[in-house]
């Protein structure tokens, strides 16, 4: 199947569709929020493929959807968001990915970046010593059975109980950091094997602990209430369920596809299995991603404790704790009630590599949050910067309240590794004041500014759409990375 | 059998070739943990560490995918990498193998969050030789 630019139409600046009528199957249109530049750059791969063929899944409203930052992926697109009926649309495991919660969250300082310049190489030394990352380092945390069993149902909560999280974080992490639908018993022995050392642990690829400061304010109102100024330090967490969610997710899929002939569904791609979310199958998936979900939560407000460790070895133990701000999900399936053919309706929303980003009014938010719209956090590349940006009632209307999730990549790790001296990149950027720690030169020159879209763009397009307002501009001066 | 890692925007795409089915299975499982660590499967011999399986699928390239997500998952768990197969039995449906590899003390160069079903179809090429793509998830 080819997609040429005129089988797409435009129908805002920045919302273009394929007709439903582009392919029999397609039971709903397929849109695509970009501006014309990175339309034509998105066309380069297979993404609107892909997004095609989400549009023909059992079930789904509305259209199916990509942001700004797509790219290809594996039957669904990165980037995209579909939602289908409840309770008896398809849930899809491809749908939000191997990597089920990863997600990023920022925490607050309240040092000014002028106050610890000259700390800053020994900050990034100190963090990579105390936050394990990079293939197959396990944490320090080694988890019994019970245990195990108690983060899959608490999620972060767990991390507060045992003394590895702060209690007043959980009120600013999506969901509170715990899905309640979550069933251990739902998690293959293999799946909790390989979780069992890996909390507090951030893996390779593009996970990456950061600390950055904040180089601009947009909407001064929002910033001071999500504790944001300008000039202030900051830190950014990017990981998710680690070999847990991916054990989880590759179970599933198998499981899914040998049922689909029970229920009559056929897929263009295996990657897009699915199965009525009220069968049997679906529920064992739903149950066993929410509690990889709580696993993500929990690993994350883990590393938080360790990042909050490294501040207090450099910075002194008088020093004022790090804060959350927020922690959102970016992989991740739910049910949320949505307008659909002009009714309220309960709806399976699949983010795979999209936010969820609620308008004002948003029960769930934090008081201090609640008129202004949820947070959303934009990591960029190393060496560029990441938003922070509030959720707008646009979204609602336009990606069932969903967002974009970073920059995106453009080059594969392939053609990065070509183009990219790692050792040089780690020089520049010192040069540049940002100070790198990576477990190999090849993850870095992988993950090199080179390799992704540009943030800056994918952000305008965000905000000139609606579905977001600019909060914040990060820049980064640490980054560690597996 | 023959090994090549194509280009692919943001994860790993591997074709991989045999005369067999049976060298195709080998070739998967050779590439696979030469990403785990680059050239490891090339000169890391002897293959002490062994684990055998029976699996079922519904077709030959669910077969396949099936069987690298289990060599993958057991990679993980035994914190080792896998390079030699011996196949007792293997249909268009079934296999019953033993694997055979060496612990990796030092981690892994890449981690492969998973073998996906994306763009996967076993088939027979125009010389007669069993091929198909394999996408890992990274």
């Amino acid at each position: 199947m080819k997609i040429n630019k005129t089988d797409i139409h435009k129908i805002e600046d920045f919302l273009w569709e394929i007709p439903k009528a582009f392919r029999p199957k397609m039971r709903v249109p397929a849109r695509i929020l970009a501006s014309e530049p990175l339309l034509d750059a998105i066309m380069d791969d297979r993404s609107l493929v892909q997004l095609v063929n989400v549009a023909s899944l059992p079930g789904i409203k509305g259209a199916s959807l990509v942001m700004p930052d797509v790219h290809e992926g594996y039957g669904f697109p990165i980037g995209g968001v579909a939602a289908t009926l409840y309770p008896e649309g398809a849930i899809s495991p491809g749908g939000i990915g191997y990597d089920i919660n990863c997600g990023v969250r920022l925490l607050t300082s309240n040092q000014k970046i002028e106050e610890i310049k000259d700390k800053l190489e020994g900050l990034s030394k100190e963090l990579y010593a105390q936050i394990p990352s990079g293939m197959g380092k396990g944490g320090q945390i080694k988890l019994s059975a019970k245990e195990m069993d108690e983060v899959l149902f608490k999620g972060a909560e767990w991390a507060v109980e045992k003394g590895y999280g702060v209690k007043e974080d959980l009120d600013f992490m999506e969901s509170k950091g715990r899905l309640e639908n979550a069933d251990p018993s739902m998690v293959s022995d293999m799946a909790k094997k390989r979780g069992t050392d890996q909390l507090g642990t951030i893996g390779s690829g593009n996970h990456f602990v950061e600390v950055d400061y904040v180089e601009e304010i947009y909407e001064e109102t929002i910033a001071e209430a999500y504790g944001l100024s300008k000039g202030q330090v900051v830190v950014l967490i990017h990981t998710g369920s680690r070999g847990l969610g991916h054990q989880v997710a590759t179970d599933n899929i198998r499981r899914i596809m040998s049922a689909m002939p029970k229920y009559g569904i056929e897929v263009p791609d295996r990657e897009l299995a699915c199965v009525p979310f009220n069968s049997e199958e679906g529920q064992h998936y739903f149950k066993a991603m929410c509690a990889a979900a709580n696993y993500a939560w929990c690993n994350r407000e883990v590393i938080s404790w360790e990042a909050r460790t490294a501040w207090r070895n450099i910075f002194g133990p008088a020093i004022e704790p790090l804060k959350l701000m927020y922690d959102v999900a970016h992989n991740i399936t739910k049910v949320e009630t949505h307008l659909v053919d002009g009714k309220q309706a309960q709806v399976i929303v699949h983010r795979k590599g999209a936010t969820r980003a609620f308008g004002p009014g948003f029960e769930e938010l934090p008081e201090s949050y609640k008129l202004l719209g949820q947070p959303v956090i934009i990591p960029g590349s190393m060496g560029t910067c990441s938003y922070v940006l509030a959720g707008a009632a646009r979204s609602n209307e336009l990606t069932f309240g969903s967002c974009c999730h970073g920059a995106g990549r453009r080059l594969s790790r392939t053609a990065a590794k070509k183009q990219v001296n790692a050792p040089v990149l780690k020089e520049n950027l010192k040069e540049k004041g940002i100070y790198v720690e990576a477990g190999s030169f090849k993850g870095l020159a992988e993950e090199a500014p080179i390799a992704y879209k540009d943030v800056n763009i994918v952000v305008e397009t965000v905000i000139d759409s609606g579905i977001a307002k600019k909060v914040a501009k990060l820049k980064p001066v640490v980054v560690v990375k597996g | 059998m023959k090994i090549q890692y194509l280009p692919h925007t943001a994860d790993i795409r591997m074709k991989i070739e045999g005369s067999t089915l049976e060298e195709l299975f080998m070739a998967g499982v050779l590439g696979m943990g030469n990403i785990l660590r680059e050239g490891f499967c090339d000169k890391n011999g002897p293959f002490v560490l062994k684990s055998k399986i029976e699996l079922m699928a519904q077709d030959e390239t669910c077969l396949l995918i099936d069987f690298l997500s289990w060599v993958l998952s057991t990679s993980y768990s035994e914190k080792a990498i896998f390079c030699e197969v011996v196949i007792f039995e293997l249909t268009r449906k079934k296999i019953r193998v033993e694997i055979h590899g060496k612990q990796q003390a030092q981690g892994f160069d890449e981690e492969i969050k998973a073998v996906t079903y994306h763009e996967a179809d076993v088939h027979k090429n125009n010389n007669g030789d069993w091929e198909t793509l394999i996408i890992f998830d990274i």
